[in-house]
């Protein structure tokens, strides 16, 4: 198994270029570019700004980002030691609805489900995990 | 992000160039608080930007729906692939008209 690559930072809105470059170092490394790096970039991003807005509503904590690429296959799982959350278990938003319909938000995780061929999200040891995999 | 801006009478054009993401989003919301009063027709030109999450499609559809609040038009122009599946899978490839 290669290695995995391992950033932990204060979960805060301003540690999204981090966590991006991260994302994006890992993937460059391994010659991955074009549409499934800009799509586990996204990923990623969606699932660090919920982290970040709602894990810790009483006040600061922490964001770790696990990554790793294997077998044309890359791997990133987002840690956080907050309120016990699935942002899985939400509802899909209704994509049919017209614009004046639409709510403005809820549709970041339904994105990732779009973009990752693997979704699955566990409570372990006091943190939640939310793991994605692609292949490249 | 950087964004530049056309203004001729009620159209205003802004060309997007970089990332539509968490941090720039509001650069966005920013710029048309500010240049949107009186415009009935609005162009967006993502030609530079292939790269829009979720809170670039708040400000969107946000503006989407103040726009057609004020019988005006917004539209997207040269939209790339990245956008264009985000659009698609979200159902805004319908509401935007593209």
């Amino acid at each position: 198994m290669s290695e995995e690559s391992v950033l932990r930072i204060p979960a805060k809105t301003e540690g999204m270029d981090l966590i991006l470059a991260f994302v994006s170092y890992l993937l460059d490394l391994n010659g991955c570019s074009g549409k499934a790096r800009t799509q586990l970039r996204t990923a990623v991003e969606e699932i660090y700004v919920n982290q970040t807005l709602y894990a810790y509503p009483s006040g600061d904590g922490w964001v770790e980002i696990r990554g790793c690429v294997e077998n044309g296959t890359a791997a990133f799982t987002l840690i956080d030691g907050g309120t016990p959350f699935d942002p899985l278990a939400r509802e899909d938003p209704d994509i049919l609805l017209s614009g004046e319909e639409r709510g403005i938000g809820g549709l970041g995780i339904y994105m990732v489900k779009t973009m990752v061929d693997e979704l699955a999200y566990e409570y372990r040891d006091g943190c939640n995990r939310l793991m994605m995999r692609k292949q490249l | 992000m950087t964004l530049t801006t056309d203004k001729s009478g009620t159209k205003l054009t802004v060309h997007l160039s970089g990332e539509l993401n968490t941090m720039t989003a509001p650069n966005l919301t920013a710029l048309l608080d500010k240049e949107l009063g009186g415009v009935k027709e609005l162009t967006l030109d993502f030609a530079e930007c292939d790269y829009v999450s979720s809170a670039g499609l708040r400000v969107l559809l946000a503006t989407f729906k103040q726009m057609k609040a004020a019988k005006g038009t917004m539209a997207l122009a040269n939209v790339g692939e990245n956008f264009q599946d985000v659009l698609k899978n979200t159902g805004l490839d319908a509401v935007f008209g593209i």
